[in-house]
């Protein structure tokens, strides 16, 4: 009898021990890996997106700001095979753009964002087949907005979802963020995008959330800097109504003592909300394929011949080399002048002028005279410190240094030697080979009306994080060489322009302008330049205004440049008074 | 005068009061409620399994057992449940005559064991118990209910061991059985081949180990065979049994939580009610036969441990009682009633251990479920019977 207890009692502390020793194993030994693996079974990370910094104009309206809209996100580990095809249906996506989205991340358990900006029904009918639905989640995202839609596009830039590229170069990205692809929102990305929280939210086996964990604090999303930027709204809006009624055109404005850019507007535009909605297939080939390049922001990337706006530079480079004064006179204009075996015209005859009247009466035959007396090498390297055929330095992404034709250049271009003279004709009435952008323009008229010192140019004026300022811009100073008599003299001929010369159609009686046209020589119709400043004798603003094949530069774009003048120094208009 | 063991009725109450904790932690007030209501029942149960004379049990127990057979018989036609039918439902009650098929099956092996003396390995010897297993066995694993079947022949073994039947001839008996269970993978096969050769060539000569061992293989290889005609859950089990993490979403999940949900538990425990794999649900069924898992995240390894000796103590005491009886029906009782509890604690805690298979088996006491609760309840009492009567 006591055999048989003995026996099964040792059978049963056999097998008991055996569970405890299994405990021992999974409790005691593993038992912290456990613990782990239990909170990682319960404990989803979700990522709280950071809202986008706002951006506003000098006078602190929004120009980008960020709403919020709903995301539909996916946890890919959590999808059943129905997931997938029901969803495409219930948003109206194709289901191999969510294939082709998830696919990749396939392994992850946290969420993956397929959609933003999810139409209100579509939200409701994903919310109703709810429980068909398992592992999708919706949730509220801040997403970019530009209340000021096209006026600032070509300032702003827009945005784009990160590539692959992207998401090698910098790992705090992830699938279907946006980055800054041009503008300021390019430029300035990294104040911008702020920094995207965390929030670890406890789960339930069907992976519906519970709530937030207690013993896991939330990281809260920091919000990216906001940024003021030194355009001016008022004029941005009359740049952009001005030239409304022409294809392509462009225009720059900048406060001369700072170099604050408070006018950049190029005509044609977009509106980089599409780019943060989801764009139309139809909305994007239009963008992309019309000929006018919408894209391209011609006030800083595309570049022109100045035409007669580049005579004051030439006249300032031939006073500071002393091969003439302000009383020089040429030859006689007759409209032409011969030099080799071509003639070079001139667009009336002008008689016998000296220096401020040549740049008055804008005498191409005088300063092809003075280009030859000047020389190629002198008045290439004056043009460089201007800052002509090279960057002006804006903080925007894009920027085209243009041409200045130099030696090199010529030879590089045709060939050393074959190349004439002639171009140095050309070059000193500012056509032909040079090429400059309406930004290096008004940049280089900045540096006359401030008597040889300009500022950078700059369109980030200071940066906000949570309303305190954190950062000022102040930009580098930059000085070209003029001799100050001279200056005067030029000057002053910049005004008579404006008084009874080419550009009277921007005159202001209540404020004196100084300015010159320009007309840029090209192969269809000529291009409009103006660019002047104000007031003349203490000079706070530059504009430079350019319109695509629109013929005097005195006809089209000196009157925009005046209403925008009217305007920033609030000159009521006449026809109101 | 009578004699009442205190220590299994101290260690029921100690157990049932660990049962509520763990059903109201995994399934909350509503469990908790039913289960309380389930325990008048139970004690009903027991009381009346005390107080009924040993004659009367003695007596009617072939018509019980009767009964049983009929009613597993029924149930096949009639009765109710997720998948299979193992469930008769009265209006609000539901039971599984399964639960009764094994008390059926103690006491009428203790009526017939009892008045044999001496049992060896022979058809005459052990056709009838063994008939009084197959029969409501058979009936059982057609439900389809493979587990509760399977207690039958831990009952049917520890009643035939403590009537005197020798360890091996006990083997030889359930080799077709065991070779079968073995037979699933290579790798419960090898060890349990290689042990029974040992065991055979040491105890007996050459001659029978070959035919025992080829016996064993015949049985063995029916089992890969009848995987295909398994229910697909069933085979299911079987394999997430043996590679619980290979496919963690599906079919060993409920492996993977219970060992995640007791391992997370520690030495001591998340706390009562803390237990994120029990209260977030990530344990299957987790206030039936995954309680214990629950258990062990809340109360971490003291109270598993805890839960276990209390377990063994109950086992032991029963055998101590048993070894006490004078007559061989009431020891018998108790061996049987012993085996219910130990075999069902082993494979419940054993599964979610990873050292069973994932079987439906309850946790003696322990588990939600007015049926397992009753017969726990019963058993209990029926030992209480026999050990108190006039010394």
């Amino acid at each position: 009898m006591d055999a048989r207890l003995k026996r099964l009692t040792q059978v049963l502390l056999v097998l008991f021990g055996l569970l405890a020793l299994r405990l021992v194993q999974f409790q005691l030994v593993q038992g912290r890996r456990y613990a782990e693996l239990s909170d990682h079974n319960r404990i989803r990370k979700i990522v709280l997106s950071a809202p986008r910094g706002r951006i506003f104009d000098r006078g602190g309206r929004t120009i980008a700001d960020t709403r919020p809209s709903f995301t539909v996100s996916v946890i890919p580990t959590e999808m059943t095979d129905s997931t997938l095809p029901l969803l495409a249906r219930l948003i109206d996506v194709p289901l191999e753009d969510l294939e082709t989205r998830v696919e990749p991340v396939a392994f992850l358990a946290s969420p993956v964002k397929v959609l933003r900006n999810l139409s209100q029904e579509a939200l409701f009918r994903v919310e109703e087949n709810r429980f068909r639905l398992s592992g999708v989640r919706t949730s509220v995202d801040p997403v970019r907005s530009y209340p000021s839609e096209d006026r600032y596009c070509h300032v702003l830039g827009h945005l784009g979802e990160v590539d692959k590229e992207d998401l090698g170069r910098d790992s705090s990205y992830r699938m279907l963020d946006y980055i800054g692809r041009a503008g300021v929102e390019a430029k300035y990305e990294q104040l911008l995008r702020g920094r995207d929280g965390y929030e670890y939210v406890e789960i339930d086996a069907r992976g519906h959330e519970i709530g937030p964990l207690p013993e896991k604090r939330p990281v809260p999303a920091a919000a990216g800097r906001d940024i003021y930027l030194t355009i001016d709204d008022r004029l941005q809006q009359l740049a952009y109504r001005l030239t409304r009624g022409y294809q392509r055109a462009a225009v720059v404005g900048i406060k001369i003592p700072t170099g604050e850019v408070i006018c950049l507007h190029s005509r044609p535009g977009f509106d980089p909300n599409l780019f943060t909605g989801t764009i139309s297939a139809q909305a994007w080939s239009e963008l992309s394929e019309n000929p006018s390049k919408p894209f391209y922001n011609r006030a800083i990337s595309a570049t022109y011949p100045p035409g007669s706006m580049l005579k004051p530079v030439v006249a300032l480079a031939a006073l500071k080399t002393r091969v003439a004064t302000t009383g020089t006179r040429f030859q006689y204009c007759n409209g032409q002048y011969r030099y080799g075996n071509r003639a070079f015209k001139c667009w009336t005859g002008h008689g016998i002028l000296d220096l401020p009247g040549a740049i008055a009466h804008s005498c191409n035959v005088y300063f092809y005279q003075l280009g030859l007396r000047l020389g190629l090498d002198s008045l290439v390297s004056y043009c460089q410190a201007m800052p002509l055929g090279q960057l002006a330095g804006i903080d925007l992404p894009g920027e085209n240094p243009g041409v200045i034709p130099s030696r090199e250049w010529l030879n590089q271009r045709y060939g050393k030697g074959r190349w004439h003279m002639g171009v140095l004709l050309n070059f000193a009435i500012g056509q032909g080979e040079i090429l400059a952008s309406p930004l290096q323009m008004a940049v280089t008229y900045a540096a006359i009306a401030n008597n040889g010192v300009f500022r950078r140019p700059h369109v980030l004026a200071r940066v906000d994080s949570a309303g305190r300022t954190v950062h000022r811009a102040v930009a580098d100073v930059e000085r070209v060489s003029i001799r100050s008599h001279d200056l005067a003299q030029v000057k002053r001929a910049l005004e008579r322009v404006i008084e009874y010369g080419t550009a009277r159609t921007a005159r202001l009686r209540e404020i004196r302008i100084a300015g010159k046209t320009g007309t840029a020589e090209n192969i269809g119709a000529d291009h409009a330049w103006f660019v002047g400043y104000a007031p003349a004798d203490r000079p706070e603003v530059v504009f430079a205004v350019l319109v695509e094949n629109a013929g005097h530069g005195g006809v089209v774009a000196a009157p925009i440049a005046r209403q925008l003048i009217r305007t920033w120094f609030s000159i009521p208009d006449e026809d109101a008074r | 005068m009578r004699r009442v063991d205190l220590w299994v009725i101290v260690l029921t109450i100690l157990l049932t009061a660990v049962g509520m904790l763990a059903v109201y932690s995994a399934g909350g007030t509503r469990y908790l409620v039913r289960q309380l209501v389930f325990l008048p029942v139970a004690v009903a149960g027991l009381l009346a399994a005390w107080f009924v004379p040993r004659r009367v049990m003695h007596g009617t127990s072939i018509w019980f057992y009767g009964a049983i057979v009929l009613l597993l018989g029924l149930v096949l036609f009639l009765g109710a449940g997720p998948g299979s039918r193992r469930w008769f439902v009265l209006g609000p009650v539901a039971f599984q005559p399964s639960e009764f098929t094994k008390l059926a099956v103690i006491l009428l092996l203790a009526r017939h064991l009892a008045g044999r003396r001496s049992l060896e390995l022979s058809f005459r010897s052990l056709a009838v118990p063994v008939l009084i297993c197959l029969a409501p066995a058979v009936l059982i694993v057609v439900e389809p209910d493979l587990s509760a079947a399977l207690t039958l022949g831990a009952i049917l073994a520890a009643m035939l061991y403590w009537q005197g039947l020798r360890p091996l001839h006990l083997l030889l008996l359930f080799i077709p059985l065991l070779s079968f269970a073995a037979g699933f993978s290579l790798w419960t096969w090898i060890p349990f081949f290689v042990f029974l050769a040992v065991i055979m060539l040491v105890r007996t000569n050459l001659f029978k180990a070959v035919i025992t061992l080829a016996f064993s293989s015949f049985f063995a290889l029916l089992s890969p065979l009848s995987l295909r005609l398994l229910r697909d859950y069933q085979a299911d089990r079987i394999r997430s049994f043996l590679a619980p993490w290979f496919d963690p979403h599906g079919v060993g999940w409920n492996a993977i939580q219970s060992r995640i949900a007791i391992g997370s538990g520690q030495l001591f425990g998340k706390g009562f009610l803390c237990g994120t794999q029990n209260r977030l649900g990530f344990l299957p069924n987790r206030h039936t036969d995954f309680v214990f898992s629950g258990l062990g995240e809340e109360f971490g390894f003291i109270g598993a441990l805890f839960l276990l000796g209390l377990l063994a103590f109950l086992i032991r005491r029963l055998l101590v009682i048993a070894r006490h009886e004078r007559d061989n029906f009431s020891s018998l009782l108790c061996v049987g009633c012993a085996a219910v509890i130990g075999y069902q604690a082993f494979i419940n805690i054993g599964m979610l251990l990873g050292i069973m298979p994932i079987t439906g088996v309850a946790l003696p006491f322990i588990s939600y479920g007015g049926s397992s609760l009753l017969l726990s309840y019963v058993l209990v009492g029926l030992v209480l019977n026999v050990s108190s009567r006039p010394a």
